[in-house]
């Protein structure tokens, strides 16, 4: 076909609706929590959820892998837009980390050596290792999906944000049912947890984001 | 901030807004520019395997063209675009590609100039637009017509008539500094 009909052919379709990233993100959104609450509905939240919330450091559980999730999300979104910078929201990504590891030096240093990895056995790594990912692997493919409806010019990086969003948000959702309280625990294991959904979705994603 | 300014965006945006004219016209002005990119760094390629890649490119810029937010520049979408596609393009034909497209572009910009004693005269830069590009700026800025009487004559809105007119106007300043229409 010569060019100049190609030209004239793409000329006479209709306008397409713009890529709206906001709702993209609610609709992730909307898929974590009823993940999430389906998990919570199924495995139950944790017992003594009202006496923890009381306790200042165990709204870290819940509210870092969150700030996490909205600031990936937010830069997911962005890298699906051809040329278009991503901003500070790559560098934000820190922050929840720090804080985090913050958390984790705190309690190293105030828990006596053989109250630091009490926690960590089989079961417990198995239940968080294997959880976390598992309630991810369903907010990870419908992100994808949806980011496959952008532009992605760098898919391995967009892949990477959205497995950090999907599993730092299942994340959220385990903190509810987990009731290991030690950071030294949480922290790593939970770090981990996502750090496994983040590679495996960059590695997985470029296949499914071509256009 | 002001919505850029330059005639790319300006095409692009009405054409996004759903001006079949100016997505056209965006588009046959946006392939010289990927025939200098695919012809500059696929030199080894034959010319119809060149343009086959010059009509893969121009219909992923169909198909993401809803991905541009009309607030920011065109020129870094496009960009990203092109070498996106062009280097998987060459990828394909098994070579390994770096394309820096900016060098390119101004490459092709200077070739443009054709004549640097093109007159100003007003007439002759409306001659070098199109029909109903031309008959718009006759109309509102010589004859003095309003925008709603040409765009009810033209079967078009008020509202694009002054982006078609807005549009003429940047073309013809190009046409001024020489550009070939």
């Amino acid at each position: 076909m010569r060019t100049e009909d190609l030209i004239r052919h793409l000329a006479q379709e209709p306008a397409r609706p713009s890529f709206d990233g906001a709702r993209l993100a609610v609709l992730l959104l909307a898929v974590l929590v009823s993940v999430c609450a389906l998990f919570l509905l199924l495995a139950g939240v944790r017992p003594d959820l009202g006496r923890a919330l009381q306790e200042p450091i165990l709204w870290a559980k819940p509210l870092l892998p969150a700030a996490l999730c909205l600031i990936a999300l937010r830069a997911a979104v962005l890298s699906a837009r051809p040329g278009q910078p991503l901003g500070a929201w790559p560098r934000a990504l820190v922050v929840p980390a720090a804080a985090a590891a913050l958390l984790w030096l705190r309690a190293f240093a105030l828990l006596p050596p053989d109250q630091r990895f009490a926690e960590v056995g089989p079961l417990s790594l198995s239940e968080c290792l294997g959880l976390i990912p598992l309630l991810a692997l369903v907010p990870a493919a419908v992100l994808v999906a949806l980011l496959r409806q952008g532009a992605p010019v760098r898919p391995r990086l967009t892949g990477l944000l959205a497995g950090l969003a999907a599993g730092a948000g299942s994340a959220t959702g385990y903190s509810l049912f987990c009731t290991r309280d030690n950071p030294l625990f949480f922290v790593t294991w939970y770090g981990l947890a996502i750090l496994v959904v983040a590679a495996g979705t960059a590695l997985a994603a470029p296949r499914f984001l071509r256009w | 901030m002001l919505p850029p300014d330059d005639d790319w965006s300006c095409l692009m945006r009405a054409a996004l807004a759903g001006d079949a004219a100016a997505y056209g016209r965006f588009l046959r002005e946006v392939t010289p520019v990927l025939r200098g990119v695919i012809g500059a760094r696929g030199r080894g390629l034959p010319r119809d395997r060149q343009e086959d890649i010059v009509q893969e490119v121009l219909l992923a810029i169909h198909a993401k063209r809803h991905t541009w937010a009309p607030d920011l520049p065109i020129r870094p979408w496009l960009y990203a675009i092109v070498r996106h596609k062009v280097i998987d393009a060459f990828r394909a034909g098994g070579r390994a590609v770096h394309v820096q497209i900016e060098d390119v572009e101004e490459v092709l910009a200077a070739d443009m100039v054709s004549d640097p004693l093109a007159a100003r005269d007003l007439a002759i830069l409306i001659g070098q637009l199109d029909g109903r590009s031309a008959e718009i700026v006759r109309a509102v800025g010589i004859a003095d017509e309003t925008t709603e009487a040409v765009g009810a004559r033209l079967g078009m809105t008020e509202g694009a008539v002054r982006v078609a007119l807005h549009c003429a106007i940047k073309r013809m300043a190009r046409f001024a500094k020489g550009a070939r229409p």
